[in-house]
Formats: structure tokens, C-alpha cells, sequence
């Protein structure tokens, strides 16, 4: 296992498992933060998923890769589907590997007094605590501080399923062109979970919306406005 | 279990509650009609009898294959018609191997009730020797993604490859003529199946809603209808089959709207079979042909064959019509190798000779079990 010298080199691009990304010992005293797809082995960081390899200031690296599975990470916002409730935790579906467990206790000013009662079915927008390879993740409705910062029930709207990669591309900032375009001419709101599950509310386009995003996937900048400027002709 | 707990597909109560709410205003989440079918697309694979359905994100393949049994006592002179469905794992979390499920019965039932009691295959031309030997064809539905309405897709697909296979041709002969000699596909031309009309299943779906109908439902609609009704009509306007599974009560003139609805789908949909099954044909026809044209050019080759077939003695009317199924092989084989070892090729017996062309040939025409 050779270390290799220059590991920015290796930023931005494409990455296979056993690739061996930074070297620890030459980079004494700093605090380097691991996300989705990174292993520390000794002395150095490996690739174990398949991607491009990216890196934001000050100092975090993770892999990017686009999959219809998704893999529970820490810190992640996700929607969930609550499949069950049990006495001290909800089972929430995140379309991991595993069920989720949301504790009845996670919400802002939660008491057992007062626990919420969702019913099977209901759609949740919950961030991920703990996501341990091999363990059910834990999910929280809380923000770290725990204020209740928007997590929660989702009451409307209408729901469904992308890859992981187009999740994180409507996330992204500067605002993905296709919500753009949208958001020009139509008034809607969606959320989005970095599983893959995003749910769109609007007033009267929900159906447009939904599909222009669905479609989105693999077109360049574009593309999508050419898409989306036709969709939007074919309802005036 | 907690695996399949993880990966079963879930309704959730926003979704249920918005495909209503939008159906009662006739709008559907795919943006389609009503009363609209998905895209639908027909492809064909090498062998003959073998055929791909995609509708919308529903995707399946149908084959078909004959084989020689003996008939059923009470039914001596016609043939049989068989339908096995095989609802892979991967076309939905919720199909298991093993044995089949209540809709993957259901399924294979209403397909075979549509060609069955309809009589679309005419059995009685698959009989070879009556009592003794008949035709068995056998149907293999392959579920490969479940997008919503499989069984109308699983028909098409049904159709499609029962249009398109061809069975050996088979004849009399040995002594007492009670010899059955199966042709290979080289010696005579594989013959299609007699399908006098061709039976197309449209699927209807009910909502909680009394006048909430649609046609086509795909998976999301599926898991949110209250109630589904399959009608199988041809194109003629005559009704094979109806299929109503339990779910909610429907009025009576529900029933007769879908009818109605359903003899216009039937219309189009067979002349889309009919349409892909055409260009399959010419397509078909013509890699028969291209071998033909480089015959035509090697005059010098016929005569070269005259010369060699002499000393054998045979009967020369035998010969010519020999020479005439071997000179599209030899003309292949003409292009492969050079002309020197042309007396070679003619002197060695015609199996060998088609077998090892087989391998560098496409290799079309199998009458026998699909292999893939």
C-alpha cells in the first residue's frame, strides 16, 4: 500500500475503492473530517465507495456517488415513512439497508407526556443521529441544538422517489437550474431528503413540478431549461 | 426480516391522498388522460417466438416454444396451449422465488382464458398423428419490472411472440407413413401458428369515488384503487373474457362504459401488434434473402458441382434439388473462404457442412426450445 504524495490531485475525481486518498502522517495537527465513503486505515484514508472524491473548506472529504440505495450517513436530512410505533421508538423507513428508529423523545420539548402520534404511513423530514454500518440508524426530529428547525410531519404535498445524486443536485447552492426555471413562472414547494425521496406541495402544478424534476436527472444546465420552458408552454 | 422489512415499497398517506384528490379532478401523476395507455413498445428478439413488451416502466418477455406430446384422451386431434409466468424477484421487492403467488396465478389465468376460451390458437391444425402425436405450445411469461398493469402487457407480450414463432414442419413417411419426420428449419420453412384473432386485455381501475375510472394504472394507482376489472375483447368488438377480483361493487353501467372503452383500446393496440409483427416479418424475410444474391453471380460454381456429383451415382434429380437448398450456404461460404476449397465444401456431406457454417452465420430459424 503505497501512500500517495499529492492527495489534492485526487479532488474532484473520480475515485474507486482501495484508492488511498491522504496521508496522515504528513499532515500533523489538523482535524480532517471524514464523510460518506472514506475510511481511516491507520495512517491512511481509502476510498470504499465508488465516486468522485470532493472536498469543501475547511477540511471535510466525502464521496459523491449517485445510487437509487441509500446509505445512512451522519448529519443527513432525510424523508421517512413510519412504519410502525413501538413504546419507546417509531420505525421509520429511510431506504437504507435497515429500519430507521426515530425515539419518541427526539422532538422539540418532548416529554412522555406528550408524544406525537403519527400514523403508518406519514411522511417525516428527520435528520440522521447515529449510522453505524450493520446497526439501525437513529434519526432525531431535532436540530443539534434541539429546536425543531422545520423537522417533522409533512402534511401535504405528494411524494416520490429519485436517485441519490439528483437529491443532492436539487440541493445544491447555486439553486439547480431546473428549480429555476420553475420557480419563475410557477409557486411550489418542495422538500427534499438526501435518500432520494423529495415531496412537492404547490397550490395547482404539483403533477408538472414532480415530472419536470423526474426528468431532470441526466440533462446538463441547459437542457433543463429547454425542458422546462416546453413543459410550461404545453399548460398555457 | 428485517431486511425485507427495510425494502418493502410503501404507500404513504400523502401520496394516497393527493392520487385522489387530483383523479377527481382527472389529472394522473404521469400527466396522461384518463383514459390514456403508456407508451407501449414491442421488440423482437433473434429467435423466432420470442418478444419484449415494455409498458411505460412495466417491462416483460414472452417465449414460445413447441413440442411434440401426445394428445389428451378426450381431445385426440388438437393440440395444446400452455401459459407459465415467472414472477421474477427483481421486478419487484414484494415477488418471491418459489411458489407463485395469488396474482401471478391470476394472471397466467386470465391470459390463458383470453387465448382459450376464445379460441384464438387454432389447436386443431397442431395435430400431427391424431391420438398419437400433437403439438404442445408452451408460453413463458417473464415479469422483468412491475410497473403497474402487468397483465395487459403480459397479453401483449403472449401475442406478440404466438405471432411470431414458427414451429418445424412436420410430414408422413417411413413405412406405412406412420413415421412422423420432423423437418429441421434448414431443409423446410418453419410455419407460423393459425391465430384467427388476436384477444387484448385492458385493465380498468376503480377509486373511492363512484365515477373514478382509469385505464392503465400504474404501480402508484395500484397500491391506491379500490377495485380493478380486466375485460379481454378483440378487435371485432367480441368480448373473450371479463375479470372483475373482488374490490368494490361497480354499477352496471360502469360496466358497460368500460366495454365500450374497451373495444376502442383493443382496436388500437392490435394494430400496434399488428404493425411491430410486420416489420419483424420483412426484417425477417430479408436476412433470409440477403444469402440469395451471391449465388446468382458464381455461375461457375454450379457446374463445378455437376462434375463432382457424377461419380456418386446418385439420382440427378435428387442432386439438383439438393444443390438448390445448399447454394445459399455454399455462396456464404463462398465470401468466407476462397474459392479453392469450394469442391472441398461440396464433397463432404451437407450436415457437416451446415454445421460449421452455423457458427460463423447468424444462426436463425431454431424451431426448438428457446435457449437464452
Amino acid at each position: 500500500m503505497e501512500a500517495k504524495p499529492s492527495t489534492a490531485n485526487l479532488v474532484d475525481k473520480i475515485v474507486v475503492p482501495g484508492d488511498v486518498v491522504l496521508d496522515l502522517s504528513s499532515m500533523t495537527n489538523q482535524t480532517i473530517k471524514l464523510g460518506g465513503g472514506l475510511r481511516q486505515e491507520c495512517d491512511s484514508v481509502s476510498v470504499i465507495k465508488a465516486g468522485k472524491l470532493r472536498f469543501s473548506k475547511p477540511n471535510k472529504y466525502w464521496v459523491e456517488s449517485s445510487q437509487k440505495r441509500y446509505v445512512p450517513c451522519v448529519e443527513d436530512t432525510v424523508l421517512g415513512i413510519v412504519v410502525d410505533c413501538k413504546a419507546d421508538n417509531f420505525f421509520v423507513d429511510i431506504r437504507g439497508p435497515t429500519i430507521a428508529f426515530l425515539p419518541v423523545l427526539a422532538f422539540e420539548g418532548g416529554t412522555r407526556r406528550n408524544i406525537p402520534k403519527f400514523e403508518i404511513g406519514s411522511l417525516l423530514y428527520v435528520r440522521v443521529v447515529k449510522a453505524n454500518p450493520g446497526m439501525n440508524p437513529e434519526l432525531s426530529c431535532t436540530d443539534a441544538s434541539g429546536k425543531a428547525a422545520e423537522f417533522g410531519l409533512l402534511k401535504d404535498g405528494y411524494m416520490f422517489e429519485t436517485s441519490t445524486g439528483l437529491s443532492r443536485m436539487l440541493l445544491s447552492s447555486p439553486t439547480c437550474p431546473v428549480l429555476e426555471e420553475l420557480g419563475k413562472q410557477l409557486s411550489f414547494e418542495i422538500a427534499v431528503g438526501l435518500n432520494g425521496r423529495v415531496n412537492a406541495e404547490s397550490p395547482s402544478t404539483v403533477v408538472l413540478v414532480s415530472n419536470a424534476i423526474m426528468n431532470s436527472e441526466s440533462l446538463s444546465a441547459v437542457q433543463q431549461k429547454i425542458m422546462v420552458d416546453k413543459l410550461l408552454q404545453r399548460i398555457k | 426480516m428485517d431486511t425485507r422489512l427495510a425494502n418493502t415499497w410503501r404507500l404513504t398517506v400523502n401520496e394516497k391522498r393527493f392520487i385522489e384528490t387530483a383523479l377527481s379532478s382527472g389529472i394522473r401523476i404521469d400527466g396522461r388522460n384518463p383514459f390514456e395507455y403508456r407508451k407501449l413498445s414491442i421488440k423482437f428478439g433473434r429467435e423466432d417466438g420470442s418478444s419484449e413488451v415494455q409498458l411505460g416502466q412495466t417491462h416483460i418477455m414472452g417465449f414460445v416454444t413447441g413440442q411434440l406430446v401426445q394428445p389428451y384422451r378426450d381431445r385426440p386431434n388438437e393440440g395444446t396451449l400452455s401459459i407459465f409466468t415467472e414472477f421474477s424477484p427483481m421486478a419487484d421487492p414484494s415477488f418471491e422465488t418459489g411458489r407463485p403467488s395469488e396474482s401471478a396465478v391470476e394472471l397466467g389465468r386470465i391470459v390463458d382464458r383470453g387465448l382459450r376460451e376464445s379460441r384464438a390458437v387454432d389447436t386443431e391444425s397442431l395435430c400431427v398423428l391424431a391420438g398419437k402425436l400433437v403439438w404442445a405450445i408452451r408460453i413463458d411469461l417473464h415479469i422483468l419490472d412491475n410497473g403497474g398493469n402487468l397483465v395487459d402487457a403480459a397479453n401483449i407480450a403472449a401475442l406478440a411472440s404466438l405471432l411470431t414463432f414458427r414451429r418445424p414442419e412436420c410430414s408422413l413417411g417411413g413405412e406405412d407413413d406412420l413415421e412422423v419426420i420432423v423437418h429441421p428449419p434448414e431443409e423446410r420453412e418453419p410455419l407460423p401458428l393459425i391465430i384467427h384473432h388476436l384477444p387484448i386485455a385492458v385493465t380498468f381501475g376503480f377509486f373511492s369515488s363512484e365515477s373514478l375510472l382509469v385505464i392503465d394504472p400504474t404501480h402508484h394507482e395500484e397500491a391506491v384503487m379500490v377495485g380493478k376489472m380486466t375485460a379481454t375483447l378483440n378487435a371485432n368488438g367480441d368480448v373473450c373474457a371479463i375479470q372483475k377480483p373482488g374490490g368494490e361493487g361497480v354499477l352496471q353501467s360502469v360496466i358497460m362504459q368500460c366495454l365500450r372503452l374497451a373495444s376502442r383500446m383493443a382496436s388500437d393496440i392490435t394494430k400496434k401488434i399488428k404493425d411491430a409483427v410486420e416489420t419483424y416479418n420483412t426484417e425477417r424475410a430479408l436476412r433470409k434473402i440477403k444469402r440469395h444474391p451471391t449465388s446468382i453471380t458464381l455461375d461457375g460454381s454450379v457446374n463445378l458441382k455437376e462434375k463432382l456429383n457424377e461419380p456418386s451415382g446418385h439420382n440427378v434429380v435428387n442432386e439438383l434439388s439438393r444443390k438448390h437448398l445448399e447454394k445459399p450456404r455454399l455462396a456464404s461460404a463462398e465470401n468466407a473462404s476462397s474459392p479453392g476449397n469450394n469442391g472441398e465444401g461440396e464433397s463432404k456431406s451437407s450436415n457437416f457442412g451446415r454445421s460449421s457454417r452455423r457458427d460463423g452465420a447468424t444462426s436463425n430459424f431454431v424451431g426448438g426450445a428457446a435457449s437464452w
